[in-house]
């Protein structure tokens, strides 16, 4: 099958509200190939959580999509009728949320929840909750979810989610409302099961360093739609877009021992429709009429996917960069 | 804190609410203008005849005397005696407790029968201005409209003609099972409509709230049919407040069954207790009271038994607790 296991094409979806409307994704395209662990970056308001709903069209009453579609290896969801998204659901996604414990019926056993959620597929329960870590199944299933730790609840999540063996693992915020040292045993747990299965990935995140550690490739988001597409390696050493080049500054853990955390001024925008110009114009000190005028959209700079108007600019500024910051570097580790 | 502990803390709660009710009423009897001696000697009676008849009742010692009497009395069983018709509460209350507790019974099956598959309805259906609109108003419309007024409407309506029903004649339930059941229609729904709305309200609040929950967006995710989800998480996670909401509409029928007693002519104990209170009848009064409060503090008990069965998090220490 040559169907991308995920592909979204200018998907555009509003908040219509009594007064008002919100517009939380502008024309947003992402790919992800089958087997692919990418992550999805941004911050609160970037769209990234409403990306992830749409992707199973579980996006709550008050979003109205006015534009574009998503496909999951081939299959346009948006087109589906109830039934069949049903069955795409159980089949082919698999979604792990925020707040694990909330994820789970409160009146209900774990071992009750997990036959009704597992019924059908022949999955050992304590098979499946072995495998996600969870040592002593007996002991889970008998408990009530607010009996679990966020950690083990996410566990749990992660079993039920997996245990269809779904093409693609839909991952919003997995570890955000967990301990810092949960956090990478879950994310590590993620990747794990979804290589085994050839699952592919995509981790909605804010964590910067997560994504680092575990992903092949980083989609930045800003303003509802991704504005930098690359590998890793390729945003970490040279970020393109302004953005991009903020966040990592704003990020902890990725600076040089010694460098200050930088925030980037100003707030992310709340748009009300298609952004005439760049989102990020009002916040980025590169910013010029034709950012202001014309939107960007996503090309090819220096084999890095950008929506940015300057971007060739970054290519020489980063190299210049590295290079002024040799120095540093060799003081800090000389130190 | 286990579920046998839970309840045995309620179980002590409830003694002492009885106690504190039994007080407060005892004394507010007690020191009512007029005692009983008024009331049956009238105004013109000598001085030495009303005190002739406190000390024959024994209302010439001290309240809390007269408390401690009444209480070990009580606590032995007996309830005392009516002092207007010289036999014993206990055996006038079971003679009218039945009436009553049908009334209640049947207002309190017709607020869940129709209340709880409308309350699910307008939760479930979408979420248009017009269904908002209209449930809102017959809501606040049924809940509006007092015991009195609805049940003095029905008894004009059905007294002219009364379509089967009967307005006025109470058969008891053991006489004639139709005939009871056509004189008790009308005062059941004018007693019960109240809580029909009340029932529809926190129903369909209760399943909106739950349909915005995460655990219903992760089964919806799971590919899990809506009417999966509705019967496998909705319901039960929805009935939840709606336990607490019938012990109270219990109390409120309790109190309600009074007016529609003696609206709709029901020998129940609300007539019985509205003539006794008139009369200055104190151990009848007491027993009432009592017996109301007693029904309203066990169905509180009941609901907050039931709803640590039907919600493990209730009784439960666990740090989680405050999740949601």
């Amino acid at each position: 099958m040559n169907d991308a296991a995920l592909e979204v094409r200018s998907l555009s979806i509003d908040y219509v509200g009594r007064n008002s409307t919100v517009r939380s994704l502008d024309g947003a395209d992402l790919v992800v190939q089958p087997g692919e662990i990418v992550g999805v970056v941004g911050e609160s308001g970037s769209g990234k959580s409403t990306l992830a709903a749409a992707i199973g069209r579980i996006l709550p009453t008050s979003a109205e999509r006015s534009g574009g579609d998503v496909t999951i290896f081939g299959r346009s969801v948006f087109g589906l009728d109830d039934r069949s998204i049903r069955g795409l659901r159980r089949k082919e996604i698999g979604f792990v949320f925020q707040n694990p414990i909330s994820t789970l019926d409160p009146t209900k056993r774990i071992g009750k929840q997990m036959r009704d959620a597992l019924a059908g597929t022949g999955a050992d329960i304590g098979d499946m909750l072995r495998s996600v870590g969870l040592a002593d199944p007996k002991r889970v299933l008998s408990a009530y979810p607010h009996q679990l730790s966020g950690g083990m609840a996410q566990r749990v999540a992660i079993a039920i989610a997996m245990a269809r063996k779904p093409r693609l693992l839909v991952a919003d915020e997995p570890t955000a409302s967990l301990d810092r040292t949960v956090q990478a045993t879950i994310m590590e747990l993620l990747v794990q099961m979804s290589r085994a299965d050839n699952t592919a990935l995509v981790i909605f995140t804010h964590d910067l360093r997560a994504v680092a550690q575990y992903c092949d490739r980083v989609v930045v988001m800003y303003g509802g739609r991704p504005v930098e597409d690359a590998s890793c390696s390729q945003i970490f050493d040279s970020p393109l877009h302004p953005y991009s080049q903020g966040l990592l500054a704003a990020a902890v853990g990725v600076e040089d021992q010694g460098d200050q955390l930088k925030p980037i001024p100003g707030a992310p925008p709340v748009l009300h429709g298609t952004s005439i110009g760049c989102s990020f114009a009002p916040r980025c000190t590169f910013a010029d009429d034709t950012c202001r005028q014309e939107r960007p959209e996503m090309r090819d700079v220096a084999a890095q996917m950008v929506a940015c108007h300057h971007a060739e600019r970054f290519t020489e500024r980063i190299t210049d960069l590295i290079a002024a910051r040799m120095p540093d570097q060799t003081e800090a580790t000389g130190a | 804190m286990s579920l046998a502990r839970f309840l045995v803390v309620r179980l002590a709660g409830a003694i002492v609410t009885l106690l504190v009710v039994s007080m407060v009423v005892f004394a507010a009897i007690h020191n009512v203008p007029g005692g009983y001696e008024d009331v049956v000697l009238g105004p013109l009676a000598t001085p030495e005849l009303r005190a002739q008849t406190a000390e024959k009742y024994g209302l010439d010692q001290p309240i809390p005397v007269q408390y401690v009497k009444w209480l070990s009395a009580v606590v032995h069983g007996d309830l005392g005696t009516s002092m207007t018709s010289k036999t014993s509460v206990s055996s006038e209350l079971a003679r009218r407790i039945p009436a009553t507790l049908e009334l209640v019974l049947l207002a309190l099956a017709f607020s869940l029968l129709a209340g709880v598959p409308l309350g699910i309805a307008a939760g479930l259906s979408s979420d248009s201005r017009f269904s908002r609109a209209t449930s809102r108003l017959a809501g606040s419309l049924t809940m509006s409209i007092p015991d009195f007024v609805l049940g003095a409407t029905l008894v004009y309506l059905f007294s002219v003609n009364s379509w089967w029903l009967r307005v006025g004649s109470y058969v008891g339930i053991t006489e004639d099972l139709v005939g009871n059941i056509r004189s008790m229609v009308l005062p059941a729904f004018t007693l019960g409509l109240f809580g029909v709305a009340v029932i529809m309200r926190t129903q369909r609040d209760a399943i909106r709230g739950v349909l915005t929950q995460t655990f219903i967006t992760a089964a919806v995710a799971r590919g899990d049919a809506p009417r999966t989800i509705i019967r496998r998480n909705v319901i039960r996670n929805s009935s939840i407040p709606l336990v607490t909401i019938v012990a109270v509409l219990i109390g409120a029928f309790i109190s309600g069954s009074v007016i529609v007693e003696s609206l709709f002519s029901i020998p129940g104990i609300g007539v019985f207790f509205l003539n006794s209170v008139r009369n200055r009848d104190y151990a009848v009064v007491q027993a009432a009271v009592l017996l109301s409060a007693t029904v309203f503090v066990v169905a509180n008990m009941v609901a907050d038994a039931l709803y640590a069965v039907l919600d493990p998090r209730v009784g439960s220490t666990s740090a989680a607790r405050g999740q949601k």
